[in-house]
């Protein structure tokens, strides 16, 4: 086939090499990030699933239907059950109140369970095989000193004995801090009935647990169970369990997506400067094949076969270099922090084939698509130029490939969108700067040395390329600027997010009458605590008289009691945005108390200031009227509410105290001490948690950081095509200069003036265009407080200067090595 | 003048518009070229022989005017159509060679033929190569070669289609004149034996004796016709 022949003579003649390596390299960097992020997002939702045990949970107060079990076999899914509740442990004289979980064999689906043979031990901690078998029980270290037992003694629960045999260390579900019910007594489900504890109007929670190897059987059957569930059961996956931990998976995967971005854009760019010197080149040999006889049609097809040729084998040679690069990265992550990365799925496979296509049709064919129409005539008159297409057409195709890909990378339009319209108004302000900057050069070196002077000339001649080449590497610098900077404000965000010392247990169910001795005894142990909060819990009934749940509101307010607090001084992470605080607000003449609403809650209930609530706790009556909205931080790790009540308003309704404190881990045992001297109060250990969500923060950062250096080489690779697009002129010019005398440092020189010109103006308008797109990824994309970047200002220009003139002088190191002759007689 | 028409030309205008306004290359060229016949078109620089060439091949198309190329009308067809005449009847020689660099000598003869998609289009240029005396020079690039053998390597590519009428465009502009004169006696040579049409361009005397005719242009018109 000619076209494949054709395609032959050129790879061979090296017109091909520098379109076919952008490709293989765009193809090569978003394949390697689109395989690794698939890979941690499979792992990292893993690896919170784990902390879930599971991919769904149903959870219920009543046994789940057996009939479902079948179907959901059937389907595809693993399914596991456990059963917790609140139930007294006996051990001789000694009784304690401990939150019991019955487990199946196949519990937990996700992550482990983590023993020890010791309690409160150091080291010793194994994964567990399996579960307590019948007749036994995994308990928490403190149940030991609570009930005055050692491994091998036997506890009481309900009719039935269970021996001791490990301390359980760590639960993948053990961790939601609503739901804990004091130290865990993990038990086999078999069990259960012996126990004879569970009786009708037992409080006992029935959690069915459900994962799957794909995400369409699992999402196939969640649909079903949406169908099928009553209203006394509940699905929970990860979002509803853990929100600041999803938030920060949710960050972590806009930057992977930026950066793939980023990384489509850059190696785009190489691909549209590379295609655009291909086509240079070919006119005379399009001109001579027309004048053969070869119509614009024959023109075009062997053209577009070759390109398509092209991209296909270097895609495929890019899928493999992403392949090994992936696994590479993968294999660093998995020894450095012991986890195991899921295999990718397939999508990203066909997505990275698909990238070097549309990226040779959207970026390279606009440039290529006047070939078939140079005239013939062109072979007599050399200096007859052929219609190009429009450069707006071709911004216009460059724009819909970056949308087209980034739609299929992220399916987030609106991530795509503020990307690109950022780059739109960069690429205007940069031509502005340029001009600009090019003519205050001149001036500067008008009054300079002869290498100066050289080098300034030499960008002034070829005016048009000197501005192309800053346009291109302003956009590279910038987007390799941008990364670099919301790289660093993310993980600085990150690690503020949960920070040492912040707050890892709480302490709930504290009777009135303990919350001053309790205060005083953290206090004199000089643990840090939050302030002792009332709660009571009660259900949202009524919204200005209409019966809530028949409204057509959706928010989580309203379908579980939630927990209602008053207190006269705001928590620190509290805001109000809309009205006013207890000090300057005023009853209405309705005269209810007032009550601060969270402003999710009041954004999801459509409540707005002056709307009367009606609560219901534990069958009494609570109204009040909203007297302000305030927004708070979830992960801030306190205590925090959706509903807060003026002073006094919850008096009547025997509220019990909640407050939490930073417990480190050398001062665990104080718990002991706490809990034999006020047995009835429950403590939340949300450390392990913690220590989670700290481990997935670090694998993240982790991965952001490699995929960093990944988009990086892209951008040098763009560097690269640009200098190498000016370097043929810039060898015949050498060349010349070299046959009449110059020495070899005035043209190495010259070229590395120029070239660092070149790079500290685009270094200084990548970074005006760095602060844009920063400003408003900051403000619409990732909502990360903007911070200054004055570092950016000094580096920025020095890094563009370095990088664009190390590169222009490596390229141009060939010109004054080879005989001018020789380099002369092949350019003429 | 004899048998039928190869080139047959009649009241070609060409005009174009520059910055300084119109400007006319051609004032009414009636110009008939039999088949077989060598027709050489001589003319001081800028007096538009290029022009005509490039419309009388089909490259271009006159302001006005008509030009049938063997028998077929070129201004009635479109780009493509002109390319299918040119592809089955025209061959080029041209001033500045144009070879690929890219393509060996071989390649570059084999490039027409395969865009015909002529069978045995290797054996085929190795043969007229080895006709211009290139034999061992098969595999050289362009810029390996001398001006000299850049040409014969032209000739051998513009013959191997074995067109009915050959254009060339000063094909001995770019060479000295002990190589140009070799260069004009192959392509004779070529030409007595193919039979071919030939129609050229040249300020060359000697060049210009060699054909069967001569036609002078001096500032767009046609002298001597």
């Amino acid at each position: 086939m000619l076209a494949l022949r054709l395609l032959w003579r050129n790879w061979r003649s090296g017109e091909l090499k520098l379109l076919g390596l952008a490709l293989v390299i765009a193809v090569g960097v978003v394949g390697a990030i689109a395989l690794f992020t698939d890979r941690l997002e499979r792992s990292l939702i893993q690896e919170s699933n784990a902390l879930l045990g599971a991919d769904r949970v149903v959870r219920s107060s009543r046994p789940i239907n057996p009939d479902w079990f079948p179907e959901a076999e059937a389907r595809g899914l693993q399914q596991s059950q456990a059963v917790t509740f609140s139930s007294m442990v006996f051990a001789g004289e000694e009784m304690y109140l401990a939150g019991i979980k019955a487990v199946d064999e196949r519990y937990p689906l996700r992550g482990n369970l983590v023993v020890n043979e010791r309690a409160f031990a150091a080291d010793g901690n194994v994964v567990a095989e399996g579960v307590p078998a019948p007749g036994e029980a995994w308990v928490d270290g403190r149940l030991l000193p609570l009930l005055d037992i050692a491994l091998g003694d036997t506890v009481g629960v309900g009719e039935y004995e269970l021996t001791v045999t490990r301390i359980l260390v760590r639960e993948p579900d053990g961790g939601n801090p609503f739901n804990a019910m004091g130290a865990r007594l993990l038990m086999n489900l078999e069990d259960l009935e012996r126990t004879e504890v569970i009786q009708p109007g037992s409080r006992v929670t029935y959690q069915w647990l459900l994962a799957a190897d794909s995400d369409t059987v699992l999402r196939q059957g969640v649909e079903w169970l949406e169908e099928a569930l009553g209203e006394h059961e509940r699905i929970i996956d990860l979002r509803t369990a853990q929100q600041g931990l999803t938030n920060t998976l949710d960050t972590g995967q806009r930057f992977l997506l930026l950066a793939a971005v980023i990384g489509v854009l850059l190696a785009g760019v190489a691909i549209a400067l590379s295609a655009r010197q291909f086509a240079e080149r070919h006119e005379d040999q399009v001109a001579l094949m027309k004048s053969l006889g070869a119509g614009a049609g024959q023109v075009r097809r062997l053209y577009l076969t070759q390109l398509l040729v092209l991209a296909t084998g270097a895609s495929l040679i890019g899928l493999v270099l992403a392949e090994i690069a992936q696994r590479a990265i993968a294999w660093g992550i998995q020894s450095g922090f012991e986890v195991q990365l899921l295999a990718p799925g397939f999508y990203p496979y066909v997505f990275s084939l698909l990238t070097g296509v549309i990226a040779l049709v959207c970026f390279a064919l606009p440039a290529l698509w006047f070939l078939p129409g140079v005239p013939p005539l062109k072979v007599l008159r050399r200096e007859l130029e052929p219609n190009r297409l429009e450069a707006s057409w071709q911004l216009f195709f460059a724009a819909l490939a970056v949308v087209v890909l980034v739609a299929l990378f992220s399916r987030d339009l609106a991530l795509a969108l503020s990307v690109l319209a950022a780059l739109l108004v960069v690429l205007l302000i940069t031509l502005g700067l340029a001009l600009a900057l090019l003519s205050l050069s001149r001036r500067i070196g008008a009054s300079a040395g002869s290498i100066w002077r050289l080098a300034v000339a030499s960008l002034q001649r070829r005016r048009a390329e000197s501005l192309i080449q800053i346009a291109v590497f302003s956009v590279a610098l910038m987007l390799l600027f941008t990364l670099l900077v919301v790289r660093t404000s993310m993980v600085a965000e990150w690690q503020a997010t949960l920070p040492e010392g912040a707050p890892n247990h709480f302490l709930v169910n504290i009777p009135e009458h303990q919350v001053a001795p309790i205060q005083r005894l953290l206090d004199d142990e000089n643990i840090e605590r939050q302030p002792l909060y009332p709660m009571v819990r009660g259900r949202l009934t009524e919204i200005n008289d209409n019966n809530a749940r028949e409204l057509d509101l959706e928010h989580n307010t309203l379908r579980r009691e939630i927990n209602l607090t008053w207190t006269d001084s705001l928590a620190e992470d509290n805001e109000i945005i809309e009205g006013l605080w207890w000090d300057d607000w005023q009853r209405s003449d309705a005269d209810l108390p007032g009550v601060s609403v969270e402003l999710d809650a009041a954004t999801g209930l459509g409540l707005a200031l002056g709307d009367r609530l009606r609560f219901s706790v534990g069958g009494l009556e609570l109204r009040a009227e909203v007297a302000s909205i305030r927004t708070l931080d979830w992960n801030s790790m306190r205590p925090n509410f959706y509903f807060i009540f003026e002073p006094g308003a919850l008096d009547e309704f025997s509220p019990t105290y909640i407050t939490s404190m930073y417990l480190p881990a050398e001062d665990k045992p104080f718990l002991n001490q706490l809990l034999r001297q006020y047995p009835t109060i429950l403590v939340m250990e949300l450390d392990r948690i913690i220590e989670q969500v700290q481990r997935v923060i670090t694998q993240v950062s982790n991965a952001v950081q490699l995929v960093l250096w990944m988009t990086l080489f892209g951008g040098v690779l763009v560097l690269f095509a640009a200098v190498n697009g000016s370097l043929a002129a810039r060898r015949q010019e050498s060349a010349l200069l070299r046959a009449l005398g110059s020495r070899r440092q005035l043209i190495l020189g010259s070229v590395f003036y120029e070239f660092a010109i070149l790079g500290v103006l685009a270094g200084v308008i990548a970074i005006v265009g760095a602060e844009v797109l920063l400003m408003g990824l900051q403000l619409f994309v990732l909502e990360i407080p903007v911070r200054p970047h004055y570092w950016l200002w000094i580096a920025g220009p020095l890094a563009g200067a370095a990088l664009v003139s190390g590169l222009g002088v490596a390229g141009c190191r060939s010109v004054v090595t080879t005989p001018p002759g020789k380099v002369l007689r092949e350019l003429a | 003048m004899t048998g039928t028409l190869m080139v047959d030309a009649r009241d070609i205008e060409k005009r174009v518009t520059t910055a300084e306004g119109e400007l006319q290359i051609l004032h009414r060229v009636s110009l008939s070229v039999a088949d077989g016949e060598s027709l050489a078109i001589t003319g001081p620089s800028g007096s538009g022989k290029s022009t005509l060439l490039g419309i009388l091949a089909g490259l271009d198309t006159p302001t006005s005017g008509s030009v049938a190329l063997a028998g077929r009308e070129l201004t009635t067809l479109d780009e493509e159509g002109r390319a299918k005449v040119r592809a089955d009847h025209v061959g080029f020689i041209f001033q500045s060679f144009q070879l690929l660099p890219g393509l060996s000598a071989l390649e570059n003869v084999m490039l027409p033929l395969e865009l015909r998609g002529v069978s045995g289009a290797r054996e085929r240029a190795r043969e007229f190569l080895a006709r211009v005396g290139l034999s061992e020079r098969l595999s050289h690039y362009p810029p390996q070669l001398s001006g000299g053998e850049q040409q014969r390597v032209a000739i051998a590519r513009a013959f191997a289609s074995q067109p009915r009428v050959l254009f060339a465009d000063e094909p001995t502009g770019n060479l000295d004149t002990v190589t140009g004169a070799k260069i004009i006696d192959l392509l004779f040579e070529l030409n007595r034996e193919q039979g071919t049409t030939l129609l050229l361009i040249t300020h060359e005397e000697r060049l210009a004796e060699r054909c069967g005719r001569r036609v002078e242009l001096t500032a767009g018109e046609l002298q001597g016709a």
